[in-house]
């Protein structure tokens, strides 16, 4: 709780640029995106002799972690659609691992140019960074198996023990749902946030916690591989959108993502990959540039 | 630090095996089990199966997980080599007598013991290449942890520092030590025991602490196993697995703490120090131990030592009269030959002397001459000033106000007008003057022996070769009767002993003045006539001394003036018939009766 406030003060404090909210359609009809890795230097001047940094945290299954045949390689939805994407730009890339709530600082001040690590979209992080946009977030519950506290909707947890990652947007909800509980004369929630998504798991898996709250596919993979001691209380599409995000003014480095993106997800690469992870690709977004 | 990083790698790979062993004797698969098998797809969260330690012991041995512990083992070592450094800087300047550097100290170890040491990180790593610094994951972690643990060790060294009794530091410049070199030889050594423990409680801190670097990117052991059970969840047996690779460094750091304690334990004699640390870390071992038969012999040497310490000194022999007596008289002589031109000239003088504690008028308008070769004795209730004179001759404090010269030079001041003003390099200037101090208390240096107590100043101060300052030492021990101590610490020497050390100590400067302050005064009463021997031999041998003391036979039998001190001035001053057998002054009078009363007791 400290820590992610604090983080989040310093990435407050680093930041300067003005608040630009916008969707722009990153492909023209007119013209639309393909790959030509041999053409970098026309297209993406910026981005010649360049290795670009992805911050990842390697510890959040299907979109980024150890290869279980090989630990000195990172797989996970997100990071195969980065493998795929500059291979259609024709860049160089390099996966930079640290814990998650660093992620974002880090792209701030420029020591990670682009943190690809099912990041939400927020109209404050986007007064520091640039997204280009990829997916919609579903959210699903995680209890313990047969659902003992009956827990179906957000509305069913107040007087519970909930929790979620430090400083994510599933924290959030809970306080706003507490809020609500105490509005309507109820208990409100008890919220313990886990820095790691095992850690988190392991307060279900010990009754220290009720309810854990994180991203869909989380959930669902960890339901399926731990039949019998967890499984989704309920889910959530939520209107919440995810992308990747890098520091403003990194033009290049934006359209080139933003174009190869186009491509990945014209041409099928996307869904292949998400299929690949049991991710649903029902969530795949339009690709789109916000600022 | 080398051999730290060694001693790490030597019981790492030891452990590894011991576990290895212990893996086979088991049977539950290799020790290098195939990451397929210890990951393995689909297992429950928190398996209970009987192949558990199996999996245990091959994460121990995972390279992915020996790499992480070999980044946190890295960045510990360097943190920690850069921040005792800086420690030691800030503890100084903590101890500074001057207030802004004082003030510098105290507001940095504030802030950075103040401030989360995550936020410390976050900082160095993201907030400074604003301004145009942009430092490496790795660089930021060894100077993000070096910054604060410089805070915590300058903490625990202050308080090394300030546990060594100041009695040492005033000995040490007594001997024209500066601060830097006391600090070196005399302080820091001493001090180590004290500071050992704190600092080895920061190492293993921090070995286990660099975990919170992986905000910045750093993939060490905890963030690394953190990572292994994301993939496959088996959180029981990899953070069992860290937990012993963390137990291997940090048993490491406990047996280097061990060996160090012992290393600076200076109540063993330097022999018995080299004892094993295996028994003394474990508390017992086996008797073929080389450790367990010195540290045995040693408690029974201990006991028997003390021994002839209590019982009366042995005379001293002809033999060693005649061997020693000439080296050691040659020794004085040449340092305090007179000049062809001070004919007249006294050697000590005082005028007008005055010095305050607090507001507190400790000496007024004090005179006070010593002629070379005379022996001057300063008699006088507690409280009337004679240490504090002795102290203003030798400037180990300042004068307020006044004048003292010594051979016609001051020792450490310059004239200002009509004040003196202390110069820069006071211990250089008191070496140049070569004024013998012996103290109420002895101050030898706790953690020398008796004969490195004598050969410290002249090799550290003066430049002398070891060998001729040993061999000096050793023939002024012979000459103050304790040939046999030479390699006794004193802690195993008796008071009157180490009074005896203490003026052979001074001795070894070749003072010209020799300044007693109460040499007596702390030895039990059998044990007064050995030291008073070695003084008045110094006498006869021509020593300009001036010699405070309460033993008014001895003052009346060696000294050729008695000088009556009260309430910071002289009362009275002549030879030994005027003083103490026909007093003038009532205050005189008073005083020596009340003196011999208490003589008188302690005769009968």
């Amino acid at each position: 709780m400290v820590r992610s406030k604090l983080l989040f003060a310093v990435a407050v404090v680093l930041g300067s640029s003005a608040v630009m909210l916008g969707t722009v359609p990153a492909a023209r009809a007119a013209d639309p995106p393909k790959c030509e890795p041999d053409k970098l230097a026309a297209k993406y001047p910026s981005l010649v002799g360049k290795k670009v940094i992805i911050g990842q945290d390697g510890e959040s299954p299907p979109y980024s972690y150890r290869d279980p045949k090989d630990f000195n390689n990172i797989i996970g939805a997100d990071a195969d659609m980065v493998r795929a994407a500059f291979k259609c730009i024709g860049g160089q890339f390099e996966f930079k691992l640290g814990g998650w709530s660093g992620l974002l600082p880090a792209v701030i001040a420029g020591q990670a140019d682009v943190m690809w690590d099912n990041l939400y979209f927020t109209t404050e992080r986007a007064k520091q960074v640039d997204y280009v946009i990829y997916m919609l977030a579903g959210t699903g519950a995680l209890v313990k198996k047969g659902n003992p506290k009956n827990i179906t909707s957000m509305d069913t947890t107040c007087g519970l023990t909930a929790t979620a990652g430090l400083g994510t947007v599933e924290e959030a909800a809970f306080r706003d749902q507490s809020e609500k509980c105490k509005a309507a004369g109820k208990a409100t929630i008890n919220i313990l946030t886990y820095p790691d998504i095992p850690a988190g798991t392991r307060l279900i898996q010990n009754d220290r916690a009720d309810i854990l709250l994180s991203d869909l596919a989380i959930v669902d993979q960890l339901s399926e591989n731990n039949p019998a001691v967890f499984q989704r209380g309920f889910k959530v599409v939520s209107d919440f959108k995810i992308g990747v995000a890098m520091k403003k003014g990194n033009e290049d480095l934006l359209k080139a993502l933003a174009d190869a993106l186009t491509v990945l997800q014209a041409e099928g690469v996307q869904k292949k990959i998400y299929e690949q992870y049991k991710l649903d690709p029902a969530l795949m977004q339009p690709i789109a540039i916000q600022r | 630090m080398k051999g730290r990083l060694a001693l790490f790698v030597v019981s790492l790979c030891l452990g590894l095996i011991l576990l290895g062993c212990d893996n086979r004797s088991g049977g539950q698969g290799a020790p290098g089990a195939t990451l397929s098998q210890l990951a393995g797809g689909g297992s429950p969260v928190g398996q209970g199966d009987s192949g558990w330690l199996g999996e245990l012991l091959g994460y121990v041995v995972l390279p992915f997980l020996l790499e992480g512990a070999l980044l946190a083992v890295q960045i510990s070592v360097l943190a920690m080599a850069g921040g005792v450094l800086l420690g030691l800087g800030l503890a100084l300047m903590r101890l500074s007598s001057y207030a802004p550097i004082r003030v510098v100290a105290w507001i940095y170890i504030w802030f950075v013991r103040g401030t989360p040491q995550l936020l410390q990180l976050v900082f160095l790593y993201d907030a400074l290449p604003g301004i145009g610094i942009k430092l490496d994951t790795f660089t930021t972690a060894v100077i993000g942890f070096a910054l604060n643990e410089a805070a915590f060790s300058a903490e625990i060294i202050r308080g090394g520092i300030l546990s060594v009794n100041r009695n040492q530091t005033v000995a040490a410049a007594s001997l024209g030590m500066g601060p830097l070199l006391a600090l070196r030889r005399i302080i820091l050594p001493q001090a180590m025991r004290a500071i050992l423990p704190g600092m080895a409680n920061d190492s293993i801190g921090m070995i286990k602490g660099t975990s919170i670097a992986s905000v910045i990117f750093v993939n060490e052991l905890t963030f690394r196993s953190q990572q292994i059970v994301g993939q496959n969840f088996k959180f029981f047996t990899v953070f069992a697995a860290a937990g012993v690779i963390y137990l291997m460094l940090t048993s490491a750091i406990s047996l280097a703490q061990s060996l160090l304690e012992h290393r600076f334990n200076h109540e063993l004699e330097p022999s018995a120090r080299g004892a094993s640390s295996w028994r003394r870390f474990v508390g017992w071992g086996p008797s073929w131990l080389p450790g367990r038969v010195a540290a045995g012999a040693a408690l029974p040497a201990g006991v028997v030592g003390t021994a002839p310490a209590i019982a009366a000194p042995r005379p001293e022999t002809a033999a060693e009269r005649s061997a020693h007596g000439l080296l050691w008289r040659e020794h004085l002589l040449a340092a305090s030959a007179p000049q062809a031109d001070d004919e007249g000239r006294p050697f000590v003088a005082c005028y007008n002397v005055c010095k305050s504690y607090g507001g507190r008028e400790v000496l007024r308008n004090l005179d006070l001459t010593v002629k070379r070769g005379e022996v001057v004795t300063i008699i006088g209730p507690s409280g009337s000033g004679k240490s504090t004179l002795l102290r203003l001759i030798n400037h180990l404090e300042h004068v307020d106000w006044g004048d003292i010269k010594i051979d016609g030079q001051y020792v450490g001041y310059e004239k200002h007008g009509p004040s003196m003003r202390p110069v820069g390099d006071l211990a250089k200037a008191r070496a140049d003057a070569r004024i013998g101090m012996v103290f109420q208390q002895f101050n030898l240096f706790n953690h020398f022996t008796a004969v490195q107590n004598i050969s410290e100043a002249p090799v550290q101060v003066y430049g002398e070769d070891p060998k001729k300052a040993r061999n000096l030492a050793l023939s002024l021990l012979a000459s103050v009767g304790l040939a046999r101590h030479a390699d006794h610490l004193p802690h195993r020497l008796s008071g009157g002993q180490q009074q005896r050390v203490a003026i052979a100590r001074a001795l070894a400067i070749s003072p010209r003045l020799m300044l007693f302050d109460e040499p007596t005064s702390a030895l039990d009463p059998e044990l007064v006539g050995e030291v008073l021997a070695v003084i008045r031999r110094l006498a006869e041998a021509g020593m300009t001394m001036i010699v405070v003391t309460h033993e008014i036979r001895f003052a009346r039998e060696v000294a050729d003036r008695v000088v009556f001190m009260d309430e910071g001035s002289i009362v009275e001053e002549g030879t030994p018939a005027e003083v103490l057998d026909n007093p003038k002054e009532e205050r005189t009078q008073r005083f020596l009766r009340m003196v011999e009363r208490a003589e008188t007791v302690v005769d009968a």
